[in-house]
């Protein structure tokens, strides 16, 4: 690769070159105006008793940098607590279209953003690879089927994520900062699932369906593409990383469904949070959510009536015969079952149970 | 394809009467392979072997299968995804990311806030009005790329995984510069123009042209003279680790470049026309010249290169500030270099052709 300039070293190392420049005669130092330096924005307290958890986005956002307003009034990239530059002096408006904070707000998302980047990891070096053996040739099959599907579904997830940042206002900046961490994790899963489906003797297999893809894509409100795959899609994910005394074949499978787990949990803390800040905002905002709860439900049942390699894989992969297979599948969605209901009673949404869409709770019960 | 003594034993087993197992039987997907980490662990450029790491140059696939893996007919078309490799591949993206995750870092505890001196009022105001400013315009950083994540191909995932760890670092960024506001009394102060006009790229290569070539560039540069800038150790290490994540968004956007203009040289007078926007040569928008260093950000950096605003000490920053601006322009006429744009170097506003260098023969 050319040299770019960029090739950092262990850490970047800043410089402070002595050379005089030659200052070309049209720049000139304008005269002290100093105007900014009276901005009239809060002085915060100085921060004090850091803790193992170091400096958090909690701790810095005192008084009224911590208060988030229902509606945010910018409609540029001013930082919430500075002092707005002049409507004439403020540039093009953003494309921004959410500025309504009961559209993204979830209380723990500056919580749950340092607790991301708290419990990172990497794929390559935090996964033992080399504790994985040889497996019998459908066992390692079964698994990397099981792998594919996660690895699509997350990429389909964190690529439409992706596209919702740029939709949801400067002033809500936790969410925003919560929501590139989940983007990172999610980008992780992505290729730590696929290092693994090609590190033993197997390979990709078939794609999904994607019934789920499509409506994630289709949300047309973040909240609903939020309850499609922080709710629904992640209790799926995260009970199926909770099968890994079954599934996990070696140490490194179980870090695998550990460390996606732990990021999972945090994904599926924003969602109910979330969820239930939106329901709380609006009473009309259940009727919006129980349209999202259907179509979400009669998706994810299109995607596991006919993902047919996904299922005989899951079988193969959950017992050591085909009976054993299916009776341990039946207990992995009953279990993918709970935790989505668990999840919505976190949102606030109880008693689903009942309620489920037919064809979906068909799914669960007859896999 | 499972031997077929195995695929015989299954099918006999109790149970198997509603199973095929046709997904196993003929695989279409490459199997076979045994991929071992190596000295980096294993990375993307580890698995990148076999079918599994030839990434198309032209690919039909609208329904989210990863590369390698089996198709099925059945599948929903997105619609999303550009179907040219060359729209949105960098060379460098596979090894830029396994970078990213190893040198990722938390501006919570890996910033000795503890250590924070009490600072000269008018330099810790100054530092606040830098820091007001980079909060206000890293994230942008993090919205630009996040507009077209949704269009990269899953033949192409690399990209995709690239841009978002380019999401996170810029939300650390946004973080930290926020967080060192707060920390020394002061607060954010005055909120400039900021840099929404970078959202209006329209294309991969309209945003790698801006926002990598000219925006990151620019902004590397200036954090690699952070010694200058800093006035504490605090400070010096928020600018060393921001430096080094923006050396990765540069690297990404180079190499971007590059293989595009390898691919389609037709395309290079278009290339111009974004570089030309950026350095305020169309109309009157706000261009990287007022990026890093418009009024009140010229001013607040002055100020803390020059040690105070006294007219002795403001006279000595503003030299040093015109270093990191011919810094600045020296670089990214290097960039340009890289990428096959050394003929721009002609086309530049005179303004900016002042500060560089005699070209190197």
């Amino acid at each position: 690769m050319p040299d770019t300039t960029t090739q950092a070293s262990e850490e970047e190392q800043t410089e402070s070159p002595a050379q005089q420049p030659v200052i070309p005669p049209e720049f000139q130092r304008p005269p002290l105006d100093m105007g900014w330096a009276t901005a009239p924005t809060e002085r915060p307290p100085l921060p004090k008793d850091f803790g193992p958890e170091g400096f958090t986005l909690r701790k810095a956002d005192a008084g009224s940098y911590g208060w988030a307003p229902d509606v945010w009034p910018y409609r540029n990239d001013t930082p919430r607590g500075a002092w707005p530059a002049p409507e004439a002096q403020r540039g093009l408006v953003a494309p921004y279209t959410i500025y309504e904070k009961a559209e993204v707000w979830a209380e723990n998302a500056a919580d749950l953003y340092e607790q991301g980047i708290r419990e990172r990891w990497a794929p390559a070096t935090d996964i033992s690879w080399s504790s994985i053996e040889p497996l019998a040739e459908h066992t390692e099959a079964a698994l990397d089927q099981i792998f594919t599907n996660i690895s699509e579904q997350q990429y389909n997830s964190n690529q439409v994520l992706m596209g919702w940042l740029g939709e949801i206002s400067y002033g809500f900046h936790e969410v925003k900062l919560y929501l590139s961490t989940q983007v990172f994790d999610q980008g992780r899963h992505v290729e730590a699932f696929r290092k693994r489906a090609l590190s033993n003797g197997g390979g990709l297999g078939v794609q999904m369906p994607g019934f789920m893809h499509r409506t994630t894509y289709a949300a047309f409100k973040f909240s609903e593409f939020i309850f499609y795959t922080n709710i629904l899609r992640a209790s799926f994910l995260l009970a199926l990383c909770g099968a890994s005394d079954k599934l996990a074949r070696s140490q490194a499978d179980r870090e695998l469904f550990e460390h996606t787990a732990s990021d999972l949990r945090r994904h599926l803390a924003y969602g109910a949070d979330h969820i239930k800040h939106y329901l709380r905002a609006d009473p009309v905002n259940r009727d919006r959510v129980n349209t999202w709860v259907m179509r979400g439900e009669a998706m994810m049942a299109a995607d596991l009536q006919r993902d047919k390699p996904l299922r005989e894989a899951l079988i193969l992969a959950l017992g050591d015969t085909i009976e054993e297979g299916k009776a341990a599948l039946k207990e992995l969605r009953s279990a993918q079952l709970q935790k989505y209901l668990r999840t919505l009673e976190a949102a606030s949404i109880y008693n689903h149970g009942d309620e489920l869409v037919p064809a979906f709770q068909a799914a669960i019960e007859s896999p | 394809m499972a031997k077929s003594e195995t695929l015989e034993m299954l099918r006999k087993e109790p149970g198997a009467e509603d199973m095929d197992f046709s997904w196993l039987d003929d695989p279409a997907a490459e199997r076979g392979m045994r991929v071992a980490p190596g000295k980096r662990g294993l990375t993307l450029e580890d698995i990148s072997v076999g079918t599994y790491g030839d990434p198309p140059e032209m690919t039909r696939n609208q329904s989210g299968r990863m590369r390698g893996s089996a198709p099925r007919g059945d599948a929903q078309n997105l619609g999303a995804h550009w179907m040219i490799k060359s729209e949105s591949w960098s060379e460098s993206a596979m090894m830029l990311y396994e970078e990213a995750l190893q040198r990722q870092w938390s501006s919570a505890t890996d910033i000795p806030w503890e250590e924070m001196p009490e600072l000269d009022d008018d330099l810790e105001l100054a530092m606040s009005q830098l820091c007001t400013f980079l909060t206000q315009v890293e994230f942008i950083a993090g919205d630009l790329p996040a507009k077209f994540a949704p269009n990269i191909s899953a033949d192409h995932f690399e990209t995709g995984l690239f841009l978002a760890t380019q999401i996170m670092d810029e939300a650390r960024h946004l973080d930290v510069f926020r967080k060192r506001a707060l920390a020394n009394g002061i607060g954010l102060l005055q909120a400039g123009p900021g840099a929404v006009g970078l959202l209006t790229s329209q294309s991969f290569v309209d945003m790698t042209a801006s926002l990598h070539l000219v925006g990151e560039g620019f902004v590397q540069s200036l954090f690699r003279m952070g010694e200058m800038i800093a006035h504490s150790e605090v400070d010096k290490r928020i600018f060393r680790l921001a430096a080094q994540d923006e050396s990765r968004h540069v690297a990404f956007g180079i190499m971007h470049m590059k293989h595009l203009l390898e691919q389609e040289p037709e395309r290079r007078d278009e290339i111009h026309t974004y570089l030309d926007r950026m350095e305020g040569q169309v109309g009157s928008t706000p261009n990287q010249a007022g990026l890093t260093g418009g009024g009140d950000t010229t001013e607040a950096l002055t100020i803390l290169l020059g040690g105070g605003k006294s007219e002795t000490q403001m006279d000595e920053g503003f030299k040093k500030l015109m270093a990191i601006r011919k810094r600045q322009f020296n670089e990214y006429v290097h960039r340009l270099d890289v990428v096959g744009l050394s003929d721009r170097r002609e086309r530049m506003d005179p303004m900016i052709q002042a500060f560089l260098e005699p070209r190197r023969n």
